[in-house]
């Protein structure tokens, strides 16, 4: 039997008064599973994640979170099974420590002060964010109060994460930082939902694509054949990632479009030895 | 002159021991485009807040050494909502916010805001409370604003944060445009794999101090690479194990394929 998914959405409609947002949107996640939320600015992707994290409830169809009708749960409630980090989270820190402020959501959802103390640190360590623990947060270049803020949600250890725009002002080190903490989180069996521009980012680190436009869903699925695809992207407003141009143009065999993967295969067809 | 000139330039904000900035010299061109790359931290953002004035008459600290500007210069912050003035209605006005203080005619005013307005493609924002903006359509006003006030230096940090990569796109070859009509451009980004397409030059920071400068090229070398600053295709290239000199592009790729 399959597992029963993390998050389902079943014909989910949502209007802000006149004008529809999002439209008869139907998918599925199963534990376990990466998917990238793309679509050019307004395509209702943010609609999307609030829908999902309970700040709003569907107009039409519904929106499941496990076993849990969203419409039937309060936003906090919902907290228990869906963690979210929303755009510019860096400006939401409000604790007078990272480590308190990492503390603060394992507390609110009535866990012991032991396993609150857990939590808060393992996902500062996921995040190589132990050594600024004791620091406050707006003392951290922003950068890595987003990862503060990221450290957050993943120690709710929730079933589903939603994340929004997770890497914008990394850099390259911050964003294998980010991809490794999440990877670590889904092999426990959570769910990934990221809402993201950084298309080579969401090519290294998930599996699977949903992609919206104008509040239906327009391609649901594989990344690896989708981000490949120029023609069909470029309606979309989305543009091939730099590893899926190279492979497309050089037609490297399979089509990589991760950098580890474009790498080997391009050492193969060239005789090449790679580095380690 | 120079629009934009910075000579030994050492800048320490208030409270911290180790300066942001270390003996940083950079002469900036009309018509010529820098990026600066480098780690988070590198003091690519403290560049640009010191080449406009802001650091330290807003954020306090030191500075030594020379910072010369000609004429007007204008910024768009990594966080562009934090730049709304929050005295204007409409994203019109927004954007004439910052012509009406140059205390411009009433006709210039219009003539420069509908002329940036359509350059960001957001005319048909005009009416719009700025409030109800998405991140994408701030960071557009924003720069529409700075824009309409027909600065000579234009500085940029992280512009495409918050586009989608066809508004990313637009926005670069706008960049390429305003080099085009003679202003003088420094952009910090993140997005390393646009830069070979935009700037005419880098400048590689690293721990305040310029460490490398030179054509966009240098984005494919050795040493950019090993520290996380090379092009997509230049990090495959060098990952597979194939000789330097890396390929910068998908284009020099190919080239280098046949």
């Amino acid at each position: 039997m399959a597992l029963s998914p993390a998050l389902q959405l079943d014909a989910a409609g949502f209007s802000y008064g006149a004008v529809a947002a999002l439209s008869a949107v139907s998918f599925a996640v199963a534990p376990g599973e990466r998917v990238a939320l793309l679509g050019r600015n307004g395509a209702g992707k943010s609609t999307l994640v609030r829908l999902v994290t309970g700040l709003l409830h569907p107009d039409e169809g519904t929106v499941r979170v496990g076993d849990w009708d969203t419409c039937d749960y309060a936003p906090e409630d919902l907290a228990r099974r869906v963690g979210s980090v929303f755009q510019h989270a860096d400006q939401q820190l409000f604790a007078r420590t990272v480590r308190e402020d990492v503390s603060f959501g394992p507390r609110a959802l009535g866990y012991g002060e032991r396993e609150v103390a857990r939590r808060a640190s393992d996902a500062l360590e996921a995040l190589a964010l132990t050594a600024h623990a004791a620091q406050h947060p707006y003392d951290l270049p922003p950068a890595l109060r987003t990862l503060a803020a990221l450290a957050g949600a993943l120690a709710l250890e929730p079933a589903v994460l939603v994340l929004d725009e997770p890497t914008v002002g990394l850099d390259r080190a911050l964003r294998a930082q980010v991809a490794g903490a999440l990877h670590e989180h889904v092999a426990r069996g959570a769910a990934l939902l990221v809402v993201t521009h950084d298309l080579g980012f969401a090519a290294e680190t998930l599996d699977r694509g949903i992609v919206l436009d104008r509040g239906h869903l327009a391609y649901d699925e594989p990344l690896a054949t989708l981000l490949a695809s120029a023609e069909r992207l470029k309606p979309l407003g989305l543009v091939p990632p730099a590893v899926a141009a190279l492979s497309v143009a050089l037609e490297l065999p399979g089509l990589p479009v991760r950098e580890r993967e474009a790498a080997h295969t391009l050492a193969r067809v060239a005789g090449a030895q790679p580095r380690p | 002159m120079n629009p934009l000139t910075l000579e030994g330039v050492e800048f320490h904000y208030p409270a911290t021991e180790a300066p942001a900035l270390r003996d940083v010299s950079l002469a900036v061109a009309a018509g010529e485009i820098v990026a600066l790359v480098g780690k988070v931290g590198a003091g690519a953002s403290t560049l640009l807040l010191v080449a406009a004035d802001l650091a330290p008459r807003i954020t306090g600290g030191r500075l030594t050494g020379t910072v010369r500007r000609r004429a007007r210069s204008g910024i768009v912050l990594p966080t562009p909502w934090t730049q709304l003035s929050g005295m204007a209605f409409t994203v019109w006005d927004e954007v004439a916010f910052g012509p009406a203080n140059l205390g411009w005619p009433g006709r210039e005013i219009a003539r420069h805001v509908e002329r940036a307005l359509e350059r960001l493609e957001i005319a048909a924002l005009a009416e719009r409370d700025p409030a109800t903006l998405s991140g994408g359509e701030v960071q557009r006003v924003i720069l529409a604003g700075i824009l309409a006030m027909d600065p000579d230096v234009v500085l940029l940090d992280e512009p495409t944060a918050e586009l989608d990569p066809a508004g990313a796109r637009a926005l670069w070859r706008l960049v390429r445009v305003l080099a085009g009509e003679g202003k003088a451009i420094v952009v910090a980004t993140s997005d390393l794999d646009a830069v070979p397409a935009v700037a005419d030059r880098v400048a590689w920071l690293e721990q305040g101090a310029v460490r490398a400068m030179g054509a966009p090229d240098l984005l494919a070398e050795e040493a950019t690479c090993e520290a996380g600053l090379g092009t997509t295709v230049a990090g495959v290239w060098r990952a597979a194990g194939l000789a330097a000199p890396y390929p910068l592009t998908v284009a020099d790729a190919i080239q280098r394929w046949r």
